[in-house]
């Protein structure tokens, strides 16, 4: 090991200087020059007006509500999810776990529409049923629980996934102890496994709220109508209603935003402090508990669920691709392929958005666990205020919905950059770089769990023995964190496949996603193309799934998050 | 281990593996993507050595992200298609427009261009009222909207979202006997405003909402492919939008702009906008199918320098009454 290394610390010197810097340019400066505009406009007096307008409360009880219950909603479907498939022998685990993460790939402006489809005066399912409610009925989706509920729909997979992380490295021996000892099932769940998988739970649910308070797709869709704004589309309409004071105002409603997840990211730190959970290695606890009888009343609602977080949705997905016309009821007389058609043969936007989403999200994945691992192993190993600034740093672009961070990058990089003098406004770069921003939080959050159990005597023996940083890195520390990195890559390729909001801002001629080309023709009113594209999208991911589920004996244990 | 590398690289070589758009021209538009696509297409194969990258998105948000690019001093955007005049108007004062006297100009009414050649109307986009069949009223004036019958059950499109909204709001604005009343009752009547015209296709052929305000074409057209979904031209008359053309100051393919706007005024052009469903701005073209002969339709006037005047105020005030969509 060259170089000065801190008595009593492990890193190299440069790794955190390293990380700080990676911070500061992600987080700090495209939200100081946001700052310096809100700043500039508060000069000019408005920050009275905007704090005395009873929408922007309303938009933050709404925000702060619909979060909470959404977050508690995910915590139950994602938590039962996990503790079923990863402790116990219930059947078909494999086809459960793939399905249960695919919703997460339908885009939530989508979900949003289809549960609409569902539920509507319209849906040809309940038409079909005669129970379709009269012309003009409310749609009891546009209210907070809808919102909640959908918001409960669509994040409980990133629960899933965080705490199946955690679970993955459960001393198996202790369960086994537990048991021959005579604990019953209960007990051990209680006394054992709840507690240790605690920190999967905490973090679970804090991506939870964090992605609640920072979705646009689903309170665009189902708020707007019932009158209900949160934080995101209340910004959201400023914009599109730009003014001299657009500007300032946004500033200032991101910083309630702000200040909103990072009091429940406060929460979480709390929750977690001075608790300990290492434990020595992988141990991969797989179906320690039998359910026995049980498995009649889980099976059947574990699938129960699955039909209605994925099949109907996508079914009404289909459906509205294959009508001639909104409104017109499906029969095979009524049926085209029109919109197929459209979108495969005639829309150049097609292609575009298909290669734009894959580079960007597979860029974004992949480029951002580099520096996750090393920002992890930084941050787990300093408990100083300093870390915990730079923790927080992280977050909150994650949690700022997404139209602000474009805002911000927009004004960072919309000048040619001095010296190199590009301009990387309007190229997919731009949008590559807020992709890094936004989901660091991600794409770090499984990771640091891992880390937060991984012995660092370990660590410390091969340190010793002689092994310098890159070494210990290679032979020790991925080994052991892969299943958590496995899961960091996955959820940031598949959030920012289906990312609206930040590429709503900043995309521009030739480089939509497959996001803002979903959007976009719904926005004009072609749901039969938005609907079509957006089976090709489930299509192709459900295709992505299937190749990592083939190529998983070839990859590190845990790599596949869905895979025991 | 060595698995997981190759993986990752192979990953981070798609990414560079990105084709750099080589477009030639550069179009923002607010037409909906198949009309866009066949607008663009035409225009290729009548200019085969130009290529075309196209964005579309509603009026007023398309604004914003030429406004952004324009204060960050890289306007991506050679030509603009968008729904009013209005905004041309605005652009055009604030010196962002390039003049060109295009040739076709002479085949249309000179109410419909701007004298010194900076943006050219190039259809007649009209707001009327559309309903679902199975609605107990069939209106024929703006003012049924207002009805007891209607409750909770209008929808239209938001000024935020759509061009032709603003105009329409300014243009009913100043009819007497509607006024900005007439909006303070629709409020009353429980009337939304959301989105923009595609959202009030949307609700009225779904049965959420009974009637909408919306533009012609649409409900006209998907009344043609099935939907159950009916469209009148109200009794009072109806607003316009004009569509118009106009090319960047900061165009960096200006010939090319000038060969787009050429196109979209002449007959081909023209012809096309009609096979889609609207109507042409060109004298002695045809109307498109399911339109009333063009002498009933009565189109309301509107005084564009009023209406650039009061954007600002008049936006507030929408919202005000229909909260911040």
């Amino acid at each position: 090991m060259q170089g000065y290394v801190r008595a009593g610390s492990s890193q190299p010197v440069w790794l955190f200087p390293f990380i700080v810097s990676v911070v500061l340019f992600l987080s700090v400066l495209p939200l100081a020059r946001l700052a310096v505009v809100g700043i500039s406009a508060f000069a000019n007096g408005g920050v009275l007006e905007v704090l005395s307008d009873p929408l922007v409360w309303s938009a933050v009880y709404y925000t702060i509500v619909t979060a909470i219950i959404g977050t508690i909603i995910s915590l139950i479907i994602g938590c039962t999810f996990a503790y079923l498939l990863t402790l116990t022998d219930i059947p078909a685990k494999g086809p459960l776990s793939f399905f249960f993460v695919l919703p997460m790939m339908i885009p939530p402006q989508v979900t949003a529409l289809a549960w609409v489809q569902m539920s509507g005066p319209s849906s040809p399912l309940l038409k079909a049923l005669h129970i379709a409610p009269p012309l003009g009925s409310p749609q009891p989706l546009y209210s907070v629980a809808g919102i909640a509920l959908l918001y409960g729909v669509q994040h409980a997979p990133l629960v899933y996934l965080a705490l199946r992380a955690g679970l993955m490295t459960l001393p198996r021996d202790g369960v086994e102890a537990a048991r021959l000892s005579g604990a019953s099932r209960l007990r051990v769940f209680r006394d054992i496994i709840l507690p240790l998988s605690l920190p999967g739970v905490i973090a679970g649910a804090a991506i939870s709220f964090v992605s609640c308070t920072g979705n646009f797709g689903i309170p665009a869709i189902l708020g707007i109508p019932a009158s209900i704004f949160t934080l995101p589309t209340l910004i959201f309409s400023k914009f599109t209603a730009f003014t001299g004071r657009t500007f300032g105002d946004v500033a200032l409603l991101s910083a309630i935003i702000a200040l909103i997840s990072v009091a429940g990211l406060a929460i979480q730190d709390r929750a977690l402090r001075g608790r300990d959970y290492r434990v020595i290695g992988l141990s991969g606890a797989t179906a320690a508990f039998e359910l026995g009888g049980w498995k009649l009343i889980f099976t059947p609602l574990l699938w129960i669920v699955l039909f209605f977080m994925l099949a109907a949705p996508f079914f009404a997905l289909v459906a509205g691709a294959l009508v001639p016309a909104y409104g017109v009821p499906l029969t095979f007389k009524t049926m085209t392929f029109h919109a197929f058609e459209e979108i495969l043969f005639r829309q150049a936007v097609t292609r575009t958005a298909f290669v734009n989403s894959l580079s960007l999200a597979s860029g974004a994945a992949v480029g951002l666990l580099f520096v996750t691992v090393l920002a992890a192993y930084a941050l787990t190993r300093r408990k100083d205020t300093l870390s915990r600034i730079v923790s927080s740093l992280v977050e909150i672009p994650y949690s700022l919905p997404g139209i602000v961070m474009a805002v911000c990058f927009i004004l960072v990089f919309a000048a040619p950059i001095p010296v190199l003098n590009v301009t990387l406004y309007g190229t997919v770069w731009i949008i590559l770089i807020a992709y890094f921003s936004s989901f660091f939080a991600v794409s770090l959050k499984p990771v640091v769990s891992a880390f937060h159990q991984l012995d660092p005597a370990l660590e410390e023996a091969a340190r010793l023995s002689g092994a310098g940083f890159f070494r210990r890195l290679k032979d020790i520390i991925v080994p052991l964190i892969a299943p958590a990195a496995g899961a960091s890559v996955i959820l940031v390729f598949l959030i920012a496949c289906n990312e609206l909001t930040i590429s709503a801002l900043l995309w521009s001629a030739g480089t939509q996603t497959l996001g803002v080309a979903i959007y976009n023709l719904d926005d004009s009113g072609s749901s039969d193309l938005a609907s079509a594209l957006s089976v090709l999208v489930v299509f192709m991911v459900v295709a992505m799934m299937l190749l990592l589920e083939l190529l998983a004996k070839h990859l590190p244990k845990g790599v596949v998050p869905w895979r025991s | 281990m060595k698995t997981l590398v190759s993986a990752a690289a192979l990953l981070a070589a798609s990414l560079f593996a990105i084709p750099a758009s080589a477009a030639n021209l550069v179009l923002y538009t607010s037409q909906p993507n198949e009309d866009a696509q066949a607008t663009v297409d035409g225009f290729m194969a009548a200019n085969p050595d130009i290529k075309v990258d196209w964005v579309r998105d509603g009026t007023p948000k398309i604004m914003a992200k030429l406004q952004a690019e324009i204060q960050a001093g890289n306007p991506v955007a050679d030509v603009l298609l968008i729904a009013d005049v209005v905004t041309l108007e605005r652009l055009k004062e604030d010196g962002k427009l390039l003049a060109y006297k295009s040739p076709e100009a002479a085949q249309y009414d000179a109410a419909l261009y701007d004298a010194d050649g900076y943006y050219y109307s190039t259809k007649l986009i009209t707001t009327g009222i559309m309903y679902n069949t199975s609605a107990a009223m069939k209106p024929t004036s703006w003012k049924d909207l207002a009805k007891p019958e209607a409750k909770g059950l209008v929808t239209m499109p938001s000024p935020l979202a759509s061009g032709a909204a603003l105009i329409h709001a300014q243009t009913l604005a100043a009819v007497p006997g509607l006024g900005w009343d007439f909006y303070k009752s629709l409020a009353e009547n429980a009337a939304v405003a959301s989105g923009g015209n595609g959202v009030v296709l949307k609700s009225v052929a779904s049965g959420e909402k009974a009637y909408g305000m919306v533009v012609d074409y649409l409900p006209i057209r998907e009344k043609a492919k099935g939907a159950p979904v009916e469209f009148v031209f109200p009794s009072e008359g109806v607003s316009a939008v004009t569509e118009p053309v106009g090319i960047l100051a900061s165009a960096k393919n200006a010939d090319a702009a000038k060969k787009f706007v050429d196109y979209v005024l002449s007959e081909k052009g023209q012809e096309g906008f009609l096979k889609l469903g609207y109507i042409p701005a060109r004298n002695g073209m045809k109307l498109p199918a399911g339109f009333p002969a063009r002498d009933t339709i009565k189109v309301l006037p509107i005084n564009a320098a009023e209406a650039l005047k009061n954007t600002d105020k008049d936006l507030k005030t929408f919202t005000d009454l229909f909260g911040s969509k």
